[in-house]
């Protein structure tokens, strides 16, 4: 998808490379809280509902170790990506039932049209390979995590 | 070793509930299943990773090419055509 360059996904302040809390639901509203705080989301408790109604249409553990709740939501401002890692993994109620340890949220606003999903393919294609997903293991420092979901996604 | 291209039905294409489910009925056969698009060629995914599969990106209305290799291929084909060519009718 046509990403604008200046006006990023992603952005430094939409990653935590710790301190998420260590369940599935926690970990959704503290990204959500990041997207909330970078200006993304005009309104958490609307895209909170959004989220959790596309979880129950089918799990966003994809398996792998990657948890990637999406949703398209009248909050959100602009397409987001949130990103946090837990080391120690957490159930996200994962397809091959392993601990998710990469967890990304995606949020689009209501009027994107296919863009989340397209979004969400990129990303996908990208996370398949292990050393994408090591290298968001161990990235030191947000710019590392946003320069590889970047050219993940763009 | 059989192989089909088959239409994908369901409106949100490949992606949340059709692809689970898709790879739901791929985890349920023995036979080694891989996914692609046409143009894909030799190059197909792990049909049972719903990461891989949703990677495709295959929306509604797209094809999809599906391989299957072992004993049960053949009662796989017809189950994951089912899967891909049934609408879905239970939208919340």
């Amino acid at each position: 998808m046509a990403l604008n360059e200046d006006n990023p996904p992603l952005t430094t302040d939409l990653i935590a490379l710790d301190g998420a809390p260590q369940n599935k639901e926690g970990v959704m509203e503290f990204l959500l809280d990041l997207a909330v705080d970078a200006g993304r989301v005009t309104d958490f408790d609307q895209a909170l509902q959004d989220l959790q109604e596309r979880e129950k249409q089918a799990t966003t553990g994809v398996g792998m170790g990657i948890g990637i709740p999406h949703a398209k939501s009248a909050a959100v401002v602009q397409p987001t990506i949130a990103f946090t890692r837990v080391p120690e993994g957490i159930d996200f109620d994962a397809v091959d039932d392993e601990p998710a340890t990469l967890i990304f949220l995606l949020l689009v606003p209501e009027s994107g049209g296919e863009d989340h999903l397209e979004m969400l393919s990129s990303l996908s294609r990208s996370l398949v390979h292990e050393a994408t997903r090591e290298a968001l293991l161990e990235a030191e420092s947000p710019e590392r995590v946003q320069e590889i979901v970047l050219e993940a996604v763009s | 070793m059989i192989e089909r291209t088959v239409t994908v039905v369901p409106e949100d294409g490949l992606h949340a509930r059709p692809a689970t489910k898709f790879v739901e009925t791929v985890n349920e056969y023995d036979s080694e299943i891989t996914v692609g698009t046409p143009d894909d060629g030799d190059d197909l995914v792990n049909a049972g990773s719903i990461l891989a599969v949703t990677g495709l990106g295959i929306k509604t209305g797209e094809s999809i090419t599906i391989r299957a290799e072992g004993e049960d291929e053949q009662e796989a084909m017809s189950a994951l055509e089912s899967v891909l060519t049934t609408p879905e009718t239970d939208e919340e």
